[in-house]
């Protein structure tokens, strides 16, 4: 698979170090030629001094059979730029940007680039997971977080442990989904009891979190006890 | 008739004067506050300070009313974006940038964007002025 990442800031360097690791047949589009020399004593790989933005340097480049395109540049208009000729020009397949203002997120996708990455959001979404990692940790986001994977790590402690899984009073927006226990995948039933060491898998979405955290600490599980 | 002009360079700050003389509703965008003072007091139209593409920047501009919203930065990449927002997002009837570098007028082209390209329609005056002259 080709590729082509226009942009050999920290963000490009590392990318095409990554992906060149991986196998993957890259090229790098970097302006600064003091950059490419740097990055050429490095890396082995396609380089190509010029701006990513100009067609002549896009086509340098082999973006005529490119499958993925990566704007990585610390601009976000060149970024979208650079995705809007590989679309509409190139008719290339996947095309990502780099956003480096949060704001422009949605413009961004109401223009039709295809995936957004915005490195404010991902370190604000690491240091909440940082928060939260003893009770429940963000696993995946869908959707910029309309859907969410979560998992939890059942502990001393928690009230869920030893209940069955129907017994749970959840809240309605999630789905219990999988329990990893000694490695094993269990494939979730009412009947299914939480143990001690678990790392329980659910689906739900943002706005749902806060629910079920406190739920773990305190009221899941007191149904179950009334019960008995 | 509303009209935005984007940068507010030598050539966006006399657009936007003589247009707001003219009669017409003018607002002027540009990221460096500096520029906007060339405007000077005499300005009959409305200044803002911000990111060029801006939505807030924009629907502050009156995007939604405009009937044509002029590009006229010195970046190329900043008059495209801008273009393609106020085209495709907003709607806005006429969208016209400036060309800076004349090699990136193809771009231009496959993103549809109407243009002003003034390196060559200096270059071509000059030339008549040339070839006016006997050999």
């Amino acid at each position: 698979m080709k590729s082509i990442i226009i942009g050999g800031g920290k963000i490009g360097f590392n990318l095409l170090k990554t992906l060149k690791d991986r196998g993957y047949n890259v090229t790098l589009i970097e302006i600064d030629e003091e950059t490419c020399k740097a990055i050429a004593e490095d890396i082995d790989s396609d380089i190509i001094c010029g701006d990513g933005t100009s067609l002549d340097v896009l086509k340098d480049a082999g973006i005529n059979d490119a499958d993925i395109i990566a704007a990585v540049t610390g601009k976000d208009e060149e970024n979208l730029v650079i995705c809007q000729i590989a679309k509409k020009g190139f008719n290339i397949g996947k095309s990502i940007a780099r956003i480096n203002n949060p704001k422009n997120i949605p413009m961004f996708k109401a223009l039709g680039v295809d995936q957004t990455v915005c490195s404010t959001e991902v370190i604000a979404d690491l240091i909440e997971y940082e928060f939260d990692r003893d009770i429940c940790k963000i696993v995946q986001t869908f959707d910029r977080g309309a859907m969410i994977l979560v998992e939890v790590a059942v502990k001393d402690g928690n009230r869920w442990i030893n209940q069955y899984v129907k017994d749970l009073s959840l809240p309605s927006e999630c789905v219990i989904v999988s329990i990893l226990r000694d490695e094993k995948a269990l494939f979730v039933r009412g009947d299914t009891q939480i143990r001690n060491g678990d790392n329980i898998h659910i689906i739900t979405n943002r706005a749902t979190v806060p629910e079920i955290k406190k739920q773990l600490h305190s009221g899941g599980a007191q149904n179950a006890k009334q019960k008995k | 008739m509303n009209i935005i002009i984007i940068g507010c360079g030598r050539l966006g700050s006399t657009l936007a004067l003589e247009l707001a003389d003219a009669g017409y509703n003018i607002a002027v965008i540009d990221s460096e506050a500096k520029k906007l003072e060339a405007l000077g007091s005499g300005f009959n139209g409305l200044a803002i300070r911000g990111i060029e593409y801006d939505n807030n920047i924009l629907k502050q501009a009156g995007i939604s009313r405009a009937s044509f919203v002029i590009l006229v930065t010195p970046d190329d990449n900043l008059n495209i974006t801008a273009a393609l927002i106020a085209k495709n997002i907003f709607k806005v009837p006429r969208v016209i940038a400036k060309i800076n570098n004349p090699s990136k007028k193809d771009v231009f082209k496959v993103l549809d964007i109407e243009t002003i390209n003034p390196t060559e329609l200096i270059s071509y005056m000059i030339k008549s002025k040339i070839e006016g002259e006997p050999k």
